[in-house]
């Protein structure tokens, strides 16, 4: 069954592990939905999270290929109980005396933050779960967004 | 600098490094072609007792290299410039790559500051290349040089085997360095499994003595983790039917009771029919099943529980599910699951089979006479020789009816089917065994992509024999014009002739022509005990003729 499936994967910081990663995924024909990197606390070690869809067997091939590059270290399945994945979003907003208010509630009730208001123009962040996100954006659908990006899953297993 | 300095410390160029690394790793020959970004290689190389063959074209120095690899059982070298010398050795890669061949290409760059610029003969060879390597790297510092090189050859050599590419800007092949060539490499992302899962052996061996009819199939992988002798006794021990994938070819004498014949598009009906409907156990050894060898994957073993050993994990549960999946080197596992049944034998006093030998007949018809006539005869040779193929309708029939052990296993290119292919890859086969003359089974059409290396045989007295089967056309091309385009040929006829025997004088070889099939062992003989290089054009209209066989005359 096609579903999407959330892949951590950990990687020696090394030139063009982002090709390696997009190569693969592209020749295989797995379709990415998001992707994140950065560092981790490990130096040199750099974290993959990647969302794609496919089935289980497309999934177990993707970490098996990618387990077969060099530079990849381990690869691990988020998609199961006990794993916990959050997004982040900027969003910029038009700001009217009318809808401030409303901004601002929309804002406390997400958890989200205000991070910068200039010539009538408003930068607010938000982060949280996928489905969190999805609500957010929903909800400022009534105001006048001039800009938005979110960043697409991190994510780590719970325990150890 | 004084003479008694330990070496560790002394500077040297990274060309330098370079070469003393390929000596440490045992390389006797490489093969290339000269270039502006590494022309330092080919300086260092004045001074070092490795023989540096000049190919004609880098895909050739990249087959020679595959070809190499082949019979010597470790990695060949291939040695290119930065650009256009760089995207010539893709196809070579790819080749390699499809059929886990151990190459190291090692591409000249242009010097690190220009990296970006379009420069002159610049290209992004990293990621032109990175599909179809193994692994590759840009040295991007002199410290990088060494490790970069020593993980090279291991990973080549390793694991799954496979090209391995490493671009180097000329300054850094150029900059002084204290290079420590003792260095060991340490891949912290690539540890390859060895040893069988004990648990999934026992699974296995117990699967293999409960099963009505169990039937074995193997591919390349066997003869790529050097497993005939630990395949041959499992067979005998369990008394189990064989079949083989193309890349199987010189692992069990084909006529061996046991062996049932290759699968796949171009394989057996017995061999297909055996693994599609009756078998009801497949223990599948080192083939990745390949929409050839499977043919129709819907139906391939479906009545079967499989056994998948392989070495590479990813080829497990890829084309086809596993019910008991064993990764590991084949030779470590086979030699654990004899030992094993030797001590608890397994061992069926008959093996089940439904197929007689004469049975064994061959799923397409076309040309099959006249293939199987030269091709037996060549296969009467009675002298140790290495035959290369290449691509198309000549190489499958080769595949059948060269069997001599002798001669096997065949070189051929079988996962990307590289029409070219045959000519370096005897070449690069013959350097890595000189005791051995090489024969290049060809068709007019493969032959001419890449005929200029012949002149590297002359070069350097290759004994090659070049068998040019000649019917002025694209036969593998017409018959799929027949089978699936309703006979509206196109594009497949060669117009102009081309007179093999003066080509071959004018690159100062020997050049013959064969018109009759009772000229074939003869020529074909007298060819290769010559040791001269020689091109035999083999007519195969006259030799038809003077079989009174018609093209579509079927075998059996």
């Amino acid at each position: 069954m096609e579903e999407r499936q959330i892949i951590a994967i950990e990687v020696e910081d090394k030139p063009g592990v982002l090709s390696r990663i997009s190569t693969l995924f592209s020749r295989r024909g797995y379709n990415i939905d998001s992707l994140t990197v950065g560092h981790t606390h490990k130096k040199g070690i750099s974290r993959f999270t990647i969302v794609v869809k496919g089935d289980k067997a497309t999934l177990e091939q993707i970490r098996k290929q990618s387990q077969k590059l060099i530079h990849v270290l381990t690869t691990e399945d988020l998609r199961k109980e006990g794993s916990i994945t959050r997004e982040f979003a900027i969003v910029k907003l038009e700001y009217s005396d009318e809808a401030s208010k409303k901004i601002n509630e929309l804002v406390d009730l997400y958890g989200g933050r205000m991070l910068d208001s200039t010539n009538g123009m408003l930068i607010v962040e938000f982060s949280g779960t996928e489905e969190k996100i999805n609500k957010v954006f929903e909800d400022l659908k009534q105001f006048t967004v001039l800009e938005s990006l979110r960043t697409g899953k991190i994510g780590m297993r719970t325990g150890l | 600098m004084s003479d008694n300095e330990p070496e560790q410390n002394r500077e040297i160029s990274g060309a330098r490094a370079l070469v003393k690394v390929l000596e440490l790793e045992g390389v006797d020959t490489v093969f290339g072609y000269p270039g502006g970004a590494n022309l330092p290689i080919y300086d260092a190389l004045i001074d070092s007792p490795i023989r540096h063959i000049l190919a004609r074209h880098e895909q050739g120095a990249a087959h020679m290299a595959d070809g190499y690899a082949r019979v010597k059982g470790r990695p060949g070298v291939c040695i290119a410039t930065s650009g256009p010398g760089a995207t010539n050795l893709v196809t070579g890669m790819a080749n390699a790559m499809l059929d886990s061949v151990p190459v190291v290409a090692l591409t000249g760059q242009i010097t690190r500051s220009l990296i970006g610029t379009d420069a002159f003969q610049e290209v992004d060879c990293i990621n032109i290349t990175m599909p179809v390597t193994k692994h590759n790297e840009l040295v991007f510092s002199s410290t990088n040089l060494v490790p970069a090189l020593k993980s090279a050859f291991y990973l080549a050599d390793t694991g799954r085997k496979g090209p391995v590419l490493l671009d180097i800007p000329i300054d850094v092949l150029e900059e002084s360095f204290p290079h420590d060539t003792d260095f060991e490499p340490e891949l912290q992302g690539y540890q390859p499994t060895i040893e069988g899962n004990i648990g999934q052996v026992k699974r296995a061996i117990k699967a293999l003595a409960k099963a009505e009819k169990p039937l074995i199939l193997f591919g390349g992988g066997v003869a790529l983790s050097k497993s005939g002798k630990e395949f041959n006794e499992f067979i005998r021990a369990v008394n189990i039917p064989v079949v083989r994938t193309l890349m199987g070819t010189g692992i069990i004498d084909e006529d061996d009771p046991l062996y049932l014949g290759m699968i796949g598009t171009h394989g057996h009906h017995a061999a297909n029919r055996v693994i599609q409907k009756e078998a009801d156990l497949v223990f599948v050894i080192g083939t990745r099943l390949g929409n050839r060898a499977m043919v129709k994957s819907q139906i391939f073993a479906k009545n079967a529980k499989i056994i998948h050993l392989d070495i590479d994990p990813a080829e497990i549960g890829k084309n086809i599910k596993a019910d008991i999946p064993i990764v590991g080197d084949i030779k470590h596992v086979l030699q654990d699951i004899n030992e094993r049944i030797a001590k608890k034998p397994i061992r069926r006093d008959e093996p089940w089979t439904t197929i007689k030998k004469k049975d064994i007949r061959l799923s397409t018809k076309d040309g099959a006479a006249i293939m199987e006539t030269i091709f037996t005869l060549v296969s009467g040779i009675d002298m140790k020789i290495h035959i290369s193929t290449d691509v198309g309708r000549h190489q499958m029939w080769a595949n059948h009816f060269c069997t001599n052990p002798d001669h096997l296993p065949l070189i051929t290119s079988g996962g990307l089917g590289t029409m070219g292919f045959g000519l370096p890859a005897a070449i690069g086969a013959w350097f890595a065994e000189p005791e051995t003359p090489v024969v290049s089974i060809s068709g007019d059409g493969s032959f001419l992509m890449n005929m200029q290396e012949f002149v590297v045989a002359v070069e350097n007295q290759v004994p090659l024999t070049v068998m040019v089967i000649n019917d002025h056309r694209l036969s593998m091309i017409r018959e799929l014009q027949r089978s699936h385009y309703g006979e509206r040929y196109t594009t497949h006829d060669f117009r102009a002739d081309i007179n093999y025997i003066s080509l071959a004088e004018s690159m100062g070889g020997v050049g013959k022509r064969v018109t009759h099939k009772d000229q074939i062992v003869p020529v074909v003989k007298a060819a290769i005990e010559s040791r001269r290089p020689t091109i035999i054009d083999c007519d195969l209209d006259k030799i038809l003729k003077s079989s009174h066989l018609t093209y579509n005359s079927v075998a059996s």
